[in-house]
């Protein structure tokens, strides 16, 4: 057996236009997930014991199922609820949901390395609730949650391949699509996978980034 | 929602179930062995292998599950390895569990002190008794929480194969929610199978934590 990677310019295109599909797909996700699970950490930490338990139930039911099985959920409920989007759109709504709880599970693990007891001493200097937790708990946490959060950051990239069983047209799609017409799938899978690579790489070098400035931070090395 | 519903699909969705546990259960039976060997050869630093197996394990880590699964699926044929939508997909998930499952267990076999090494050795004790009987027993305490809580990715992993056309829980739930636009019913009705299955897995987690305790001679909490 020979690869023959000669018919790959001729579909690089398609697979190209995938990549951006992916990239968009990422980009949203993230930047929608971001927030959410920031407000969802600190709901966790509210003083109302049903909000609590409600966020515990909520974020084990969409830790514990299929991402797979939670963007057909978005696929086929969505319209029936008046929703009528696009595959993309849908498929960014149910990524950001799970996301959403996995990110909010770094950034509650982050808050409570803060102990408790700073809350207090700031409340003893007068500060305002929301003083403290700009200025005194937030540059705390946020070293302490960068490395899981952008652990989770990556997966996102990953799962987006999913969005291909929900009609987006993604990177693992387009591929799919360009194989099943040249009947070349190991060259095509190759060069798939080598973009993967390259976007993976560019969320590798965020990631060492990320680690150096949080372990800088966390030594205390600067304030 | 309609449970009424849910009889109809019955035979579907226990079939669906059914393939589920089957491919859960084998990729957990192939990819635990292959992990095992995976990260002791990394741990033995054999100089030529460990680079093989870092460069292997990396590329495996890097991409995403569907695009390894089409390699296997639509790739294998080219390979003149024409296999079954189920084979494909169980040898696809269990590649994907092993290379992680192996630095789930390599972080477990490096968190032994390795001064027992020496001291094994300095003892007369021959490679495979000083693993056997010094380091495992030392690291599996360790290695049974991560272990555990890939299982249970792996089980949600397993939704995978419908994208390789294998007719598994989410195929079923999907399909059934496609024919009958009642993604209510069968979607949530799916989800919560994969909850109890997971509840199941963290119960036998619990179960394992205690026994292990008890037969290390662990204190509660910590080592």
């Amino acid at each position: 057996m020979e690869l023959d990677f000669s018919g790959v310019p001729t579909v690089w295109p398609a697979l190209l236009r995938g990549a951006l599909v992916t990239l968009q797909l990422t980009v949203a996700v993230l930047l929608i997930a971001t927030p959410i699970g920031c407000v969802l950490a600190l709901l966790r930490n509210a003083r109302s014991a049903p909000v609590r338990g409600i966020l515990m139930t909520l974020s084990w039911i969409f830790r514990g199922i299929p991402p797979l099985l939670i963007l057909f959920f978005a696929f086929f409920a969505l319209p029936l609820i008046g929703l009528k989007l696009n595959p993309l759109p849908s498929a960014i709504v149910a990524m950001s949901s799970y996301m959403a709880f996995y990110f909010a599970e770094a950034f509650t693990a982050g808050l409570n390395s803060v102990p408790a007891g700073q809350w207090q001493a700031a409340r003893a200097l007068g500060l305002s609730p929301t003083r403290t937790l700009i200025r005194v708990i937030l540059p705390q946490t946020i070293p302490a949650a960068l490395p899981p959060y952008i652990s989770h950051a990556t997966e996102i990239l990953k799962g987006t391949a999913l969005a291909a069983a929900v009609a987006v047209p993604e990177l693992a799609s387009a591929a799919k699509r360009v194989f099943v017409v040249t009947y070349r799938p190991l060259e095509i899978l190759i060069v798939a996978a080598a973009i993967y690579a390259v976007l993976d790489a560019i969320l590798l070098i965020l990631q060492m980034a990320g680690e150096r400035w949080a372990a800088r931070r966390r030594r205390g090395g600067r304030t | 929602m309609n449970p009424a519903r849910l009889i109809e699909y019955w035979p579907q969705l226990w079939e669906g179930l059914l393939v589920t546990l089957q491919i859960s259960a084998a990729t957990l039976i192939l990819a635990t062995p292959v992990a095992l060997l995976i990260a002791i050869l990394r741990e033995a630093r054999v100089p030529v292998v460990n680079a093989l197996l870092i460069v292997a394990v990396n590329a495996v880590r890097l991409l995403p599950a569907v695009i390894v699964l089409f390699f296997v699926f639509y790739g294998g044929p080219q390979l003149g390895l024409s296999l079954s939508p189920m084979a494909a997909a169980i040898i696809g998930l269990s590649v994907m569990g092993a290379a992680y499952m192996s630095e789930d267990i390599r972080a477990g076999l490096s968190a032994v002190d390795r001064g027992q090494y020496q001291a094994a050795r300095a003892l007369g004790l021959s490679p495979a008794r000083i693993f056997c009987r010094i380091i495992i027993p030392q690291a599996i305490p360790l290695i049974v929480p991560p272990y555990m809580t890939r299982a249970i990715i792996m089980v949600k992993g397993s939704s995978l194969a419908s994208m390789v056309a294998v007719g598994e829980l989410t195929a079923a739930a999907s399909r059934a929610s496609s024919i009958t636009y009642d993604p209510f019913t069968f979607i949530l009705f799916a989800g919560a199978l994969y909850l109890i299955i997971s509840g199941a897995l963290v119960l036998f987690q619990a179960w394992a934590e205690r026994h292990l305790r008890r037969r290390y001679r662990l204190t509660p909490g910590g080592r």
